[in-house]
C-alpha cells in the first residue's frame, strides 16, 4: 500500500530560536526524499517532532490522512516511522541482539530467525552476539537500521547518516537506501551534503533558519543552485590568485623529517624536504591515514623528532614546543576540532584564554585576568563572525563551523606569520565552509603563509600556489598548482607516479 | 589450641553470617547502580532499616511485621532519594551523602527508647540438623530465612540481569538513558523502581543487624557497614557473583583477625583491623582485571543526571 505522510504546520520555539516555523511539506513512497539544510535550520527538530522525541507547540502529522498523535517514541513506532539518528540510540555495552530484542513483542527464538533474514536479504553481515562498542560506525548503524525494519516501517528518516560512515560504508548505504525505497518504504533523508542529495534523491526540500524555503526535483537542481537555496545568499565564487614569484624568501624550511613509531596505527614518515614561501599557501593532498597526523604534530612541536631541521623565520626551532613554536608567530588548527582543538566543556573565553602568549598578559602572578580574555575572546568573536556573543557559553554548544571560526579567530588573532591546519573544513556546512576559504585566502594575500594539510582535493586546488601529495609517509615532488588537475592528484593520492 | 573440624565449620558458619549484610545491602546498590544511579546513601538505608525493624520488634512483638516494616522503611527513606534524584533532578553524590547523614541522626533520635530493651530470638531453621552432620551441619543448616534469602540473591541477581527482559532494560538504562528512552522505555520509573528496590534491601540488611546478627538496638550500629557495601559493588566491577565472593572475604577476614588478636599473634592491632578492607580490595582488582568485561559491566551512565527532551 502506497504511504503518504504529510506534514503541515508545525512549528517550534525554543527561548531565543524559532526551530522550526510553520513548516508543511509532503512525501510519498516509492521516491527518496532529501531534506537539506545547514546545521541549525531545524531539520534535526523537525524529525524528532516526527520521531515522537519533542512534541511540537504547533501543527499536525498526518500518515495516509490518519492524524497521529507523537507524545513519545511510542507513538512513533506503532504508527510505523522509524529512525535512524545521527548519533546512535544503541547501549553500547549489550550485545547486538540484546540492543535488537529490548523493544521487540515476540520471544527471543523467532526474533532471532527475523533477523536472521533481514541479514540476508541485504547481505549485511554482523555478529549478532558480540558488544555494541565492538562494532565499526556503519556496523552499529546498519544495528539501528534492522531495529527499524524489524518493526516493518512505512516511513524510515535517516537523520545525516553519512557523517560517520566511509566512503565505501556511504556506497553500501546507498544501495540498501534504495533496496528500501523499491520495496515501499517511504524514505526522507536528512543532510548537509549536496553531493548526495544529487547521487541518492528524487527530491529535495531545503530548510534555512525553521523555514521550508524551496521544494524541487532533484534532477533540476545543480550543486551551485542548491548551496545557494541552502544559504540564502548567492555564494561567491572563491578562486584564488595564484602567487608564485621565485624572488620571495623562504619563510619555512623542513629538512630530513623522519618519524619511526612501534604504533601500528601510526605511519612512519620518510625524509621529508620542503619549504613554504612568504604569502605562499603549500597545500598537502593524500587519502587521510597516510602520515598527515604525524606530520602535523611533528610540524607543530606536539611530537619532537631527532636529526630533523625545521627553520622558521632564520631559526631552529626543531626542539621548541607547541607553545614555543606560538611564540616564534606560528599557529596551529588541528583536525579535531573537539579534542584537540578546543576543550568542549570550558567556556568560550576559557578556550581562548588557553592560548595564551607572554604578551597577552592573561595571567598576572598566577591569577586570571577575567576581563582582559573576555574582551580578547569578543574582539574574535566579532572579528570571525562566529554566531554568538556570549564569551561565557560553553564551546559543546557551538556548531561545527562557529567553533572553527573560534579556532582559527584565536590562533589568527596574534597575526601568525604561518598558520599549519588540518582538514580545516571537516564536516562543516557550505557556508561556513566558504568563509573559512575566504579566511585562508585573505591570510595569503597578507603576505603570511599557509600550510594546507586536507584530504579534499577541491579544496586544494582552489586554496594552494603549490601542492604535494603523501602517501604511505612519503612526500611527492612539490607542483605549481595551476600544472595540477584533480585527476594528476587522484593518481598519485593513489600511490602511482605522472610523467 | 584445636583446630578440629566442627570448629572450622562453626567458624565457617559464623563467616556467611557476618556477610549477610554485606551481600543484601551490595546486591540491592548494585541493581541500582546498574540503572545508571549512583546512591550513596546505603549507610543511611542500612540504619534506619536497624532502628525500625527493632522499633517495630519491640513494639508489635512480630517479628514478620518488624522485618517488612525495616524493608518498607527502607523503600521510604530512599523514595526520598529517588524523588530529589529523578524528579528535581539533584546531584547524585551530594544528595546520597545528605541521606546518609540524614538516616544516622534520624535512627539516633528514634532509637533512644530503644537502647538497652533485649532482642527478641529470630528462628532459625533445621536446628537439628546443624547438630547431626559434622562440618557441613555449622555451615549449611541452623541460620534465619533472612540468610538463606542473602546467599541466594547474586544468583537471583546475576539471573535478574542476564536472562530476563526486564534486566535487559535496567542494564539499558544505566548504559544509555537518552537512547532508552527513544526507544520509549520510561527511564524515570525503571530508576525509581531500582532505587527502591536497593532500598528495601538495605533496610532488610539493617534489620539482619538489629534483629538477627546482634540482637538489640545500638545507635551507629552499623558501623560502616554501608560504605563498605558501596566499595564491593565497585570493586567487583557490578557483578552480583563477584560481589558474594567480596562479602565472603571481607567477613572472613574480619572474623578470623578477630580470632587472631584473641590468640596474640605479634602483629600490630592496627594492622589486623586493617586486613580485611586491605585483602578485600586486593582480591576484588585481582578478579576483575580483565577490562573489557568491566567496560561491559560498568553501566556508562553512573551517576548522570537524565534530563528528557521536551
Amino acid at each position: 500500500m502506497a504511504t503518504d505522510l504529510r506534514i503541515s504546520n508545525i512549528s517550534k520555539i525554543y527561548p531565543g530560536c524559532v526551530a522550526n516555523d510553520n513548516v508543511s511539506l509532503q512525501f510519498k513512497s516509492g521516491k527518496i526524499y532529501a531534506l537539506l539544510g545547514e546545521n541549525g535550520a531545524g531539520k534535526s527538530t523537525l524529525v524528532k517532532i516526527l520521531s515522537g522525541v519533542i512534541s511540537p507547540d504547533n501543527g499536525e502529522v498526518f500518515l495516509n490522512e490518519k492524524n497521529l498523535k507523537l507524545s513519545s517514541p511510542l507513538d512513533a513506532k506503532k504508527n510505523k516511522i522509524g529512525m535512524v539518528f545521527q548519533h546512535f540510540n544503541l547501549f553500547e555495552t549489550l550485545s547486538v541482539f540484546e540492543n535488537l530484542s529490548i523493544d521487540a513483542t515476540e520471544d527471543n527464538k523467532s526474533l532471532r530467525v527475523r533477523i536472521n533474514e533481514i541479514l540476508k536479504k541485504y547481505n549485511f553481515s554482523i555478529d549478532l552476539d558480540i558488544p555494541v562498542l565492538n562494532l565499526s560506525a556503519g556496523q552499529k548503524q546498519k544495528v539501528e537500521i534492522i531495529r527499524c525494519l524489524l518493526r516493518s516501517p512505512k516511513v524510515l528518516i535517516m537523520d545525516e547518516p553519512t557523517s560517520v560512515l566511509t566512503e565505501q560504508e556511504t556506497e553500501e548505504l546507498f544501495i540498501s537506501l534504495k533496496k528500501f525505497c523499491d520495496e515501499g518504504i517511504l524514505i526522507i533523508y536528512i543532510t548537509h551534503k549536496l553531493k548526495e542529495v544529487l547521487s541518492l534523491c528524487d527530491e529535495v526540500a531545503v530548510m534555512r533558519k525553521g523555514k521550508v524555503v524551496s521544494v524541487s526535483q532533484t534532477q533540476n537542481e545543480k550543486v551551485e543552485t542548491l548551496a545557494n537555496k541552502m544559504v540564502g545568499q548567492k555564494l561567491a565564487k572563491i578562486k584564488k590568485k595564484i602567487n608564485i614569484s621565485k624572488n620571495k624568501d623562504e619563510i619555512f624550511k623542513v629538512k630530513h623529517l623522519n618519524f619511526y613509531s612501534d604504533d601500528p596505527f601510526e605511519t612512519n614518515l620518510v625524509n621529508l624536504n620542503f619549504s613554504v614561501k612568504k604569502g605562499e599557501c603549500l597545500g598537502i593532498a593524500g587519502i587521510s591515514g597516510n602520515g598527515q597526523n604525524e606530520l602535523f604534530q611533528i610540524l607543530s612541536g606536539e611530537i619532537i623528532t631527532p636529526d630533523t631541521s625545521i627553520i622558521f623565520r632564520n631559526k631552529e626551532i626543531a626542539k621548541l614546543n607547541p607553545k614555543q613554536r606560538r611564540e616564534y608567530l606560528m599557529a596551529f588548527s588541528p583536525e579535531d576540532r573537539i579534542s584537540q582543538a578546543a576543550v568542549p566543556e570550558l567556556k568560550i573565553y576559557e578556550n581562548v584564554a588557553l592560548n595564551n602568549f607572554k604578551s597577552s598578559n592573561f595571567f598576572e602572578k598566577g591569577l586570571v585576568n577575567e576581563r582582559k580574555i573576555k574582551e580578547h575572546s569578543k574582539k574574535i568573536l566579532s572579528d570571525f563572525s562566529v554566531n554568538t556573543d556570549n564569551v561565557e557559553l560553553k564551546s559543546q554548544f557551538l556548531s561545527g563551523g562557529n567553533l572553527q571560526k573560534l579556532i582559527l579567530g584565536r590562533e589568527l588573532i596574534t597575526a601568525p606569520e604561518l598558520l599549519i591546519c588540518y582538514n580545516p573544513t571537516w564536516g562543516l556546512d557550505v557556508g561556513a565552509i566558504n568563509y573559512i576559504h575566504e579566511t585562508l585566502i585573505k591570510i595569503n594575500d597578507q603576505e603570511k603563509s599557509t600550510i594546507l594539510i586536507s584530504t579534499d582535493t577541491e579544496e586544494l586546488l582552489k586554496l594552494s600556489d603549490r601542492i604535494a601529495v603523501i602517501y604511505k609517509g612519503k612526500l611527492s615532488k612539490i607542483m605549481p598548482s595551476e600544472e595540477v588537475t584533480p585527476e594528476k592528484l587522484g593518481v598519485l593520492m593513489g600511490g602511482g607516479s605522472i610523467d | 589450641m584445636s583446630l578440629d573440624i566442627s570448629f572450622i565449620g562453626i567458624l565457617i558458619g559464623s563467616i556467611m553470617a557476618s556477610s549477610v549484610p554485606l551481600i543484601l545491602a551490595a546486591s540491592g546498590e548494585l541493581i541500582t547502580e546498574r540503572s545508571g544511579v549512583l546512591n550513596l546513601g546505603v549507610e543511611g538505608m542500612m540504619i534506619i532499616g536497624a532502628i525500625s525493624g527493632f522499633a517495630l520488634m519491640v513494639i508489635t512483638d512480630n517479628l514478620f511485621v518488624a522485618i517488612v516494616g525495616s524493608m518498607l522503611s527502607g523503600v521510604i527513606i530512599s523514595l526520598i532519594f529517588g524523588f530529589l534524584t529523578q524528579s528535581l533532578l539533584t546531584n547524585h553524590v551530594a544528595t546520597g551523602l545528605a541521606l546518609t547523614i540524614f538516616g544516622i541522626g534520624l535512627s539516633a533520635m528514634l532509637g533512644k527508647n530503644f537502647v538497652g530493651i533485649p532482642g527478641k530470638e529470630f528462628p532459625i531453621l533445621f536446628s537439628s540438623l546443624r547438630e547431626s552432620i559434622p562440618f557441613f551441619g555449622p555451615i549449611l543448616f541452623g541460620h534465619s530465612i533472612v540468610l538463606y534469602f542473602a546467599f541466594a540473591l547474586p544468583f537471583l541477581t546475576n539471573y535478574f540481569l542476564k536472562k530476563t527482559k526486564l534486566g535487559l532494560v535496567v542494564r539499558a538504562v544505566g548504559d544509555s538513558p537518552v537512547s532508552a528512552s527513544n526507544q520509549g522505555i520510561n527511564v524515570i520509573l525503571v530508576r525509581y523502581c531500582c532505587i527502591l528496590y536497593g532500598g528495601a534491601m538495605c533496610g532488610l540488611a539493617g534489620a539482619y543487624l538489629s534483629l538477627i546478627y546482634t540482637p538489640q538496638w545500638i545507635e551507629n550500629m552499623t558501623a560502616g557497614r554501608g560504605w563498605i557495601a558501596l566499595a564491593l559493588v565497585v570493586f567487583a566491577t557490578w557483578s552480583p557473583i563477584k560481589v558474594l565472593i567480596g562479602a565472603l572475604i571481607f567477613g572472613g577476614i574480619t572474623i578470623l583477625q578477630l580470632h587472631m588478636q584473641a590468640i596474640g599473634f605479634r602483629i600490630p592491632v592496627q594492622f589486623l583491623s586493617a586486613l580485611p578492607y586491605l585483602m578485600t580490595i586486593i582480591v576484588l582488582v585481582v578478579i576483575s582485571r580483565d577490562s573489557r568485561k568491566i567496560k561491559l559491566n560498568t553501566p556508562t551512565s553512573l551517576g548522570r543526571i537524565f534530563y528528557k527532551e521536551k
